[in-house]
C-alpha cells in the first residue's frame, strides 16, 4: 500500500543542541533537519539557539549565521538571497517556501526547517532535484516553430504577451511541486505543478507552433490528469503564482480537442 | 537500482493520449447526478412509511422506471471512475493496483446490473 511511514532508518531523531553562550537575550530556537551521507544512520533534528539581535530578518539570514558562527558543516543551497534564483526552497514552519523571503518574525515559536518533502536527501537541506529537472526537460521548454525565423524577432501582440504573465515569473524552486500529495504518491509519472505551469507557458505562447504536439504529450491519466485540484501548489508558491490555474487551463485545452 | 538517465525515466513509456476522456466522463457523470440524485432523494422521502404496494406502484410509472435506471447507471459509473482513481493513487504494488481496479470494475458492473434488474422485476411482476 501507500507508504505513509518513512522507510526504516529515515525517521528523524533528536540531534545536537547548539547552545548560545554569548549571553544573548533575544534567543530563538531553530530546529534543523540534518543528514550526513558519510556517517549514514537516521537523520537528526539539531537545535540552534540563534541570537536574533545580531541576525538579519529572514530565515535565510539565520541559516547563513548558523553556518558562519555555530556549525560550518550545515549544508544548504542559496544564491541570490532575494527570491529570484529559487535555490533556498525548504519546508519552513510546515510550509514549502523560500528562506530568503520568509521573515523570521512571521513564525510563532520555534522555527523548524526541513528539506522539501518527498525528494531524496543528498545532505542536510539539500535534496536531489534530478527527477523534477528531467521532467522539466521532458516538456521541451523552448519555442518550437516550423515557420522560418523572420529577419528580426518573431512578433507577438501585447494581448498575447499578457497571457504569459503569471507564468514566466516561475523560478523553478519546486516549492509547489513538492507540496502536492499527488506528486508524492505518483511523482514518477505525474509531471507536477511547476513543470505543468511551464508546459502551459509554452502552450499559451502565440509564437509557438507545436501546441497540438504538446497537448498530445500531456493528455495522459498520469502526466497531467493526476492533478486532483488539491491546490497546495497555489497555496505554497512564494512568488504568488497560480499553478492550479495553469493546470486547469491545460486540462481545458486538451478537453476542447475532443 | 536503475542506470537509466533521469530524462529517460521522466519520459517513461510516453503519453497514452486518452487521459482526458476519463476526466470528462467523471465530470459529465457528476453533472447528471445532481438532478438525478435530487429527484431520487425527493422520491424516496415521499415513500417514507409507504408499504410495498405503494412502492411498486411508484416504481411501475414509466417515468420513474427510466429515471431510476439512469440514476443507477450514472451512480455506479461515477463511483467506479472515482474509486479507480483512488486505487491508482494509493495502491503502490503494480499487481495489487491492477487486481483491485479489476475487482472494483466487476463489482460495480455486478451491483449495477443487480439493481437495474431489481427495479425491472418490481415493475413487471405487478
Amino acid at each position: 500500500m501507500v507508504k505513509f511511514a518513512l522507510p526504516a532508518g529515515s525517521n528523524p531523531v533528536k540531534g545536537k543542541l547548539h547552545k548560545n553562550e554569548t549571553g544573548a537575550t533575544n534567543i530563538r530556537n531553530f530546529h534543523i533537519y540534518r543528514y550526513d551521507p558519510d556517517t549514514g544512520g537516521s537523520p537528526q533534528i539539531d537545535t540552534f539557539e540563534v541570537d536574533l539581535d545580531i541576525c538579519g530578518p529572514m530565515v535565510l539570514d539565520a541559516l547563513i549565521m548558523i553556518k558562519d558562527k555555530m556549525d560550518s558543516t550545515l549544508t544548504f543551497r542559496r544564491s541570490c538571497r532575494e527570491g529570484v534564483c529559487g535555490s533556498c526552497s525548504f519546508n519552513v514552519d510546515g510550509t514549502n517556501t523560500l528562506a530568503c523571503t520568509k521573515p523570521i518574525a512571521e513564525i510563532k515559536g520555534d522555527v523548524k526547517i526541513y528539506p522539501l518533502p518527498h525528494l531524496p536527501v543528498i545532505k542536510d537541506l539539500v535534496c536531489d532535484l534530478s527527477h523534477p529537472y528531467a521532467q522539466y526537460s521532458a516538456i521541451e521548454p523552448w519555442l518550437k516553430a516550423d515557420t522560418p525565423p523572420p529577419e528580426r524577432e518573431r512578433l507577438q501582440s501585447e494581448e498575447d504577451r499578457a497571457k504569459l504573465d503569471g507564468l514566466w515569473e516561475c523560478i523553478l524552486c519546486f516549492c509547489c511541486q513538492t507540496s502536492c500529495m499527488s506528486y508524492w504518491w505518483s511523482g514518477d509519472r505525474f509531471y507536477g505543478s511547476a513543470v505543468l505551469l511551464q508546459a502551459d507557458r509554452w502552450v499559451q505562447d502565440s509564437r509557438d507552433e507545436a501546441k497540438g504536439e504538446r497537448l498530445t504529450e500531456l493528455n495522459d491519466s498520469y502526466k497531467l490528469f493526476r492533478c486532483h485540484t488539491i491546490m497546495n501548489c497555489t497555496a505554497s508558491c512564494p512568488k504568488g503564482l497560480n499553478p492550479a490555474k495553469a493546470i486547469g487551463h491545460l486540462k481545458n485545452q486538451v478537453a476542447r480537442r475532443e | 537500482m536503475s542506470m537509466r538517465s533521469p530524462l529517460g525515466q521522466a519520459r517513461g513509456s510516453g503519453s497514452t493520449d486518452h487521459g482526458v476522456q476519463h476526466w470528462l466522463a467523471e465530470r459529465f457523470g457528476a453533472i447528471a447526478l445532481v438532478p438525478l440524485g435530487l429527484w431520487f432523494v425527493y422520491s424516496m422521502l415521499g415513500l417514507i412509511g409507504a408499504d410495498y404496494n405503494a412502492y411498486q406502484e411508484w416504481q411501475s410509472q414509466p417515468g420513474n422506471l427510466i429515471l431510476t435506471i439512469l440514476f443507477l447507471l450514472a451512480l455506479f459509473h461515477h463511483a467506479h471512475m472515482g474509486l479507480t482513481v483512488v486505487l491508482e493513487d494509493y495502491v503502490q504494488p503494480e499487481w495489487l493496483k491492477n487486481t483491485s481496479v479489476l475487482v472494483l470494475k466487476y463489482t460495480a458492473f455486478f451491483l449495477c446490473t443487480a439493481c437495474i434488474l431489481s427495479a425491472l422485476r418490481v415493475t413487471f411482476t405487478a
